[in-house]
């Protein structure tokens, strides 16, 4: 039998620390283990259904992370990857409230209003890349700062300018009208317009980053900023570059949440789905092939978790919970290098 | 007091720092540990201290074995050590540098100590300033006042007069004489400069390559000394006179400054400062004017905070410009940070290698692809030619930048300057290199300079100074105190400019430097 | 005048809770620890203390469970980013989600529940003064907490032998090292000093400022407020409470104006100190900066508003939340 490599070992020791972390909590709360982690796991993949609705949170968390790529690559920390995707859910909404659903090719409505939540995205993104590169100001508060402020615009709009008619409600605002909404996959909401942009980005991502001149430019950026800047590789151009893209694709995701999903604003549209990307690359270390999972993973226990609170009475934040003991354990089995140890690889 | 290092090992990764040292350490005198950058020095002080832990081998004192130890430990048996980068609290004032890590003692018990003790030593030193007002030969005196306090009896000194000026020394010098005479102490002075090690130390041991080459009792024979210190290439010394200190250049028939360049060329000039004023975060110089000629090698001489680096980082860009006139090559450059001045023909090589100008974990060909992004086609061919080849760096292409040695990240930086560089700012290039990357460093500025770039660069050695430029600016208390040619000036004219005293009368190098220990 | 001395009072009881959790911080940060993860630790200590209290009756052991929780979340950061030596932000930021998500997980069976409160205490003699009465001699337990709490870590800081070394810790490691000052476990002692610090904000808001839990609680976001005060109040107590306080009397000043301009939404006024968050650092930088130095040459009255420069970082942490100039 092959020994298994050092990561395999990391990766199973890290997932068993996991596993005795959440015991221990659901210990806490009164919750039948088994039960509940049936119900979390099996909750996204029972059905074609679940399925389904576990592929519609999986679509904007592997965006996300894509975009997260980018930012991370040159050293950045884009909390502010939540309010980017609001900002392309407003715009994408803001830009479907123009055109008339009666005349206007519904395709290229669309495409514009996708292209609108990228530059939403971006520019809000930038805004934050400004404070940065300009201002000094590290990109967790502007980011942090900008995240409050996008839900706030979306409050105000929801329950201001873009209200129901009739009256305001929490729940969203008036939905978009059936042209203007994204095909869906099997009557559900899920788009494979989604699937599509989010594999080309992936793609187009990682070749940047690990394929051309502009990649390793951001490596360096992230590495030593005074030395990019002696070297002339204008350390300010690329942050912001950087900057630009993550939000662009993140504001992409928030116009896919409007147009395919919800098919109105609501607020939290996010949805902590920027949050729970950090999580994913976290997790993985900032590899890019092992992304994927980790969202598709993170997606089956977000749709699961929806669950929990008719199935058992239990708050669906676990999923959360989950998610961030796992990432913990991978960090630290990563850190007490106990696969090197156990095989001998000294790597 | 006894001590014996026995067969102290030391390894940082793939580099045996110290091999089986054996040293036995008298009371009563100064001993000078000789050697050149990278030899183990400093190294062995540290496990000495307490700093660092050996892999092998033990420290005896006064008959006890210790097979390593802690800095409390170290100053439990009364040994101190004065690092070459002071090891102190800048932001916090005198008295509470004073008091740290020392007996408890209240706010006055430890101003009235600093007073007393620093007073017996001659030194003035404020106790409510913060340290990082201090010169750096002040914040040396509070250290020794600090160590003297704690009862030091075995006094390690690191590197002590890199940034001090010659007078300092001299005090310094007087205060160990005095230390080591008193109840046995011992102290011992970490150098590379021989003439330091002939003029105050009873006794010098060599290391070389981590191990100890030799030990030798005053008089000195400095021929043997170099040759112990540099290998059978004693006559390479002799060629690098900076590296063995001014005697040593007397005692193999060198004379001074027999490769500055004075190629300044004629025609116009490269930069034209007119009432300039660079300022930083800390800091601003008032006004300076100066003219740079196409191919002049200009050295930049002070006492460390003296505004030299300011001044060489404000010709980058790295630090404002405000107020006066900056043309290079005839455009304005006023409001133009690095990057406009790197287009116009500046290029810097900053004195923390690995922290400012390369990127540790980025590949050598990386490096290249990098900073020659015009170059098309495969990076390899670039990379041979241009850095193996032309530099010597270490033909590992593959290789991290952080996996190089001190000399071998300097030959990187040198690679990496552009070919359109027509003025080139060098913080401390010679630095920690051990003699042959230091030649090789020298011998490509030079190159530089005769294709008509100019070379601007700083070192706290005056030996290196005097020896390898063509102009000398001298900087004093964060002004410029002296612009003058470099022949003709000897070490005690440099050494009056950094501590604020004109020039006068003449030189006295000579009685200096016979000056020795016999 | 009764409704400056009302306002004043407001401030003092909404700012109670930030100037803890940002006294905490400090504390750790001098030691060279950054700690991101006091947003979700405030709202798991909420939960914690909120829990506590219910379970034993006793607003005050309440407190107390807060300030364990607080420094149990510490103690993983500990472990994870000091022991192990994981990337210390990376750590926090994963703490700051996990320990939000698990105060609603944990808290469900206890949200909207009634549960102890710490009330209001009266001073004696004070609150019979007429204007100072109002402000300090009527409040709530937290108040009084957080000004000793202030006072108590000022004079710690600078006026004892722990707060020395501490400070020298912070400044440079590799210094107090070479003195013998044993600095990985100062590192790890204050920051669980933060987490304690941060517990007890938390198990403020829960207790006293916004008695109860709920889903949502009403204290996000407050944490990360409290690590923007402390660099606003460059790492020094007694400048740090104060930029907490300006940071309560936006949020108070936010409540008066919804009653007189209610077409406003409430959530501006929630989300207000965030964008003051990023101003204020904002303006830092700026004075910090060379245009804004060359301005002072040339105009020295601008200099004598904008005060004197704000500290800077202790040594250990230059450049990690204090960003180099790109």
């Amino acid at each position: 039998m092959k020994t298994p490599s050092s990561a395999t070992i990391n990766t199973l020791a890290a997932l068993g620390l996991a596993l005795a972390a959440t015991l221990v909590v659901l210990f806490f709360a009164g919750a039948p283990p088994l039960t509940t982690l049936a119900v979390l796991f099996g909750g996204g993949l029972d059905s074609t259904a679940s399925l389904l609705k576990t592929f519609s949170s999986f679509i904007p968390l592997f965006l996300c992370a894509t975009a997260l790529l980018a930012t991370y690559a040159a050293g950045l920390w884009n909390i502010g990857v939540e309010g980017q995707i609001t900002l392309g859910a407003v715009c994408a909404a803001g830009f479907l409230r123009l055109p008339d659903p009666a005349t206007f090719p519904p395709a290229l409505a669309l495409a514009l209003a996708l292209g609108a939540a990228f530059a939403g995205g971006a520019l809000w993104a930038l805004l934050a890349g400004a404070l940065r590169v300009y201002g000094r100001v590290h990109e967790i508060f502007s980011g942090l700062g900008l995240n409050f402020a996008a839900t706030g615009v979306t409050l105000w709009l929801i329950l201001g300018p873009w209200k129901r008619s009739g009256m305001a409600s929490l729940s969203g605002t008036e939905p978009l009208p059936e042209a203007f909404r994204l095909p869906g996959f099997a009557g559900k909401p899920a788009s494979m317009v989604g699937v599509a942009l989010a594999v080309a980005a992936f793609g187009l991502v990682v070749w940047g980053l690990t394929r051309t001149t502009w990649g390793l430019k951001l490596a360096a950026v992230r590495q030593n900023l005074k030395a990019a800047r002696l070297i002339g590789l204008s350390p300010r151009r690329r942050l912001l570059e950087a900057m630009g893209l993550c939000g662009g694709l993140a504001g992409l995701a928030g116009g896919l949440l409007v147009t395919g999903l919800y098919h109105r604003l609501i607020p939290s549209i996010s949805g902590n789905f920027g949050y729970t990307a950090i999580l994913a690359v976290l997790m993985v270390s900032l590899v890019p092939a092992f992304v994927p999972v980790a969202c598709f993973f993170f997606a089956v226990l977000l749709a699961g978790a929806v669950q929990l609170p008719m199935a058992l009475e239990l708050d669906s934040s676990l999923s959360g919970v989950i998610q961030g003991v796992l990432v913990l354990a991978f960090l630290a089995a990563g850190r007490m290098g106990i696969g090197g140890r156990l095989t001998g690889d000294r790597t | 007091m006894d001590v014996f290092l026995s067969h102290i090992t030391k390894r940082y990764g793939r580099i045996l720092a110290n091999d089986g040292v054996d040293v036995a350490l008298k009371p009563g005198r100064i001993h000078g540990l000789l050697g050149e950058n990278g030899a183990g020095k400093s190294t062995l002080m540290r496990v000495l201290a307490g700093h660092v832990m050996c892999d092998d081998g033990f420290i005896e004192v006064d008959g006890t074995r210790h097979a390593g130890l802690t800095p409390t430990g170290a100053m439990d048996l009364g040994i101190g050590m004065l690092s070459q980068d002071p090891l102190d609290f800048p932001p916090l004032a005198a008295w509470e540098n004073f008091t740290l890590g020392g007996r408890p003692r209240t706010r006055r018990q430890a101003r009235d100590r600093l007073a007393e003790l620093s007073a017996g030593l001659g030194f003035s030193l404020r106790p409510d300033d913060p340290v990082e007002r201090f010169t750096v030969a002040e914040r040396q005196q509070l250290e020794l006042t600090r160590l003297m306090d704690a009862n030091v009896r075995l006094l390690i000194l690191d590197e002590p007069t890199t940034g001090i000026s010659p007078e300092q020394k001299d005090i310094l010098f007087r205060i160990l004489r005095e230390f080591a005479a008193d109840q046995g102490r011992i102290v011992i002075l970490v150098t590379h400069k021989l003439a330091e090690a002939q003029e105050l130390c009873h006794e010098v041991l060599v290391m070389r390559r981590g191990r100890m080459a030799g030990r030798f009792e005053s008089p000195y024979d400095a021929g043997l000394l170099l040759e112990t210190m540099f290998g059978p290439q004693a006559a390479q010394a002799a060629e690098e006179p900076e590296i063995a200190g001014l005697a040593a250049r007397k005692a193999v028939g060198v004379c001074a400054s027999a490769q500055a360049s004075d190629r300044a060329g004629g025609g116009p000039p490269l930069a034209e400062l007119a009432e300039v004023s660079f300022s930083d975060e800390k800091s601003a110089l008032p006004p300076v004017s100066l003219t740079l000629r196409p191919g002049e090698v200009v050295g930049v001489a002070g006492v460390a905070g003296g505004g030299q680096e300011l001044f060489l980082r404000g010709l980058t860009g790295l630090a404002r410009v405000r107020g006066g006139r900056f043309l290079l090559g005839g455009q304005d450059m006023r409001g133009q940070g690095v990057t406009g001045l790197s287009r116009a023909g500046v290029h810097f090589l900053p004195a923390s290698r690995m922290e400012e100008g390369l990127f540790p974990g980025l590949s050598l060909a990386d490096h290249a692809r990098l900073g020659f992004p015009a170059e098309k086609g495969d990076i390899r061919d670039l990379f041979v030619r241009r850095f193996v080849e032309r530099f010597h760096v270490p033909n590992q292409p593959a290789a991290p930048a952080a996996s190089l040695s001190g000399g071998n990240q300097q030959r990187l930086l040198l690679s990496l300057i552009p070919d359109n560089t027509r003025l080139l700012v060098a913080e401390s290039p010679t630095r920690g290199l051990d003699v042959a990357s230091c030649a090789q460093v020298w011998e490509h500025l030079h190159a530089l300079a005769a294709q008509g770039t100019a070379v601007v660069f700083s070192s706290e050695d005056l030996d290196e100074i005097l020896a390898r430029s063509g102009r000398i600016l001298v900087f004093y208390n964060r002004r410029l105190a002296a612009d003058a040619p470099a022949a003709g000036l000897t070490v005690r004219d440099l050494g009056r400019h950094m501590t604020g005293r004109t020039a006068a009368g003449a030189p006295q190098s000579a009685a200096w430097a016979c000056n020795r220990k016999s | 005048m009764d409704v400056f001395a009302a306002t004043l009072a407001a401030v003092l009881f909404a700012g109670a809770p930030l100037a803890l959790a940002a006294l905490g911080e400090t504390l750790s940060e001098r030691a060279g620890v950054i700690n991101l993860s006091v947003d979700g630790t405030v709202l798991f200590s909420a939960m914690a203390a909120f829990v506590a209290a219910r379970v034993t009756g006793d607003a005050w052991l309440g407190m107390l469970g807060g300030a364990l929780a607080g420094a149990c979340v510490a103690g993983v950061l500990a472990l994870v980013g000091l022991g192990l030596r994981a990337p210390i932000l990376a750590v926090g930021f994963i703490l700051t989600l996990l320990c939000r998500d698990l105060a609603y997980f944990l808290g469900h069976a206890h949200a909207r529940q009634p549960g102890p409160e710490l009330g209001v205490w009266t001073i004696p003699v004070l609150s019979d003064i007429p204007f100072l009465g109002t402000v300090i001699g009527r409040q709530s337990p937290v108040v009084y907490v957080s000004i000793v709490a202030a006072a108590a870590a000022s004079f710690f800081l600078y006026r004892t032998r722990a707060g020395l070394r501490l400070r020298a810790a912070g400044e440079s490691p590799r210094a107090a090292f070479a003195r013998g000052i044993p600095v990985e476990r100062l590192k790890v002692l204050y920051c669980l000093a933060g987490g304690a610090f941060s517990g007890l904000a938390g198990a403020a808001y829960s207790l006293g400022v916004k008695p109860g839990w709920g889903h949502p609680q009403g204290a996000e976001g407050a944490g990360w407020i409290a690590l923007a005060i402390v660099i606003f109040g460059g790492w020094r107590p007694s400048r740090v409470v104060l930029g907490a306080y300006f940071f309560a009397l936006i949020q108070v000043m936010g409540i008066h104006l919804q009653d007189s301009l209610p077409g406003l939404s409430s959530t501006l006024f929630q989300i207000a100190p965030f964008p003051v968050m990023i101003l204020t650092l904002l303006f830092i930088n700026i004075r910090r900066s060379g245009r804004f130095r060359d301005a002072v040459q040339n105009v020295p009255l601008l200099g004598r508003l904008a005060g004197k420069p704000p500290a800077g970082a202790p040594g250990a942490l230059a450049g990690v939340l204090d960003q180099d100039a790109a």
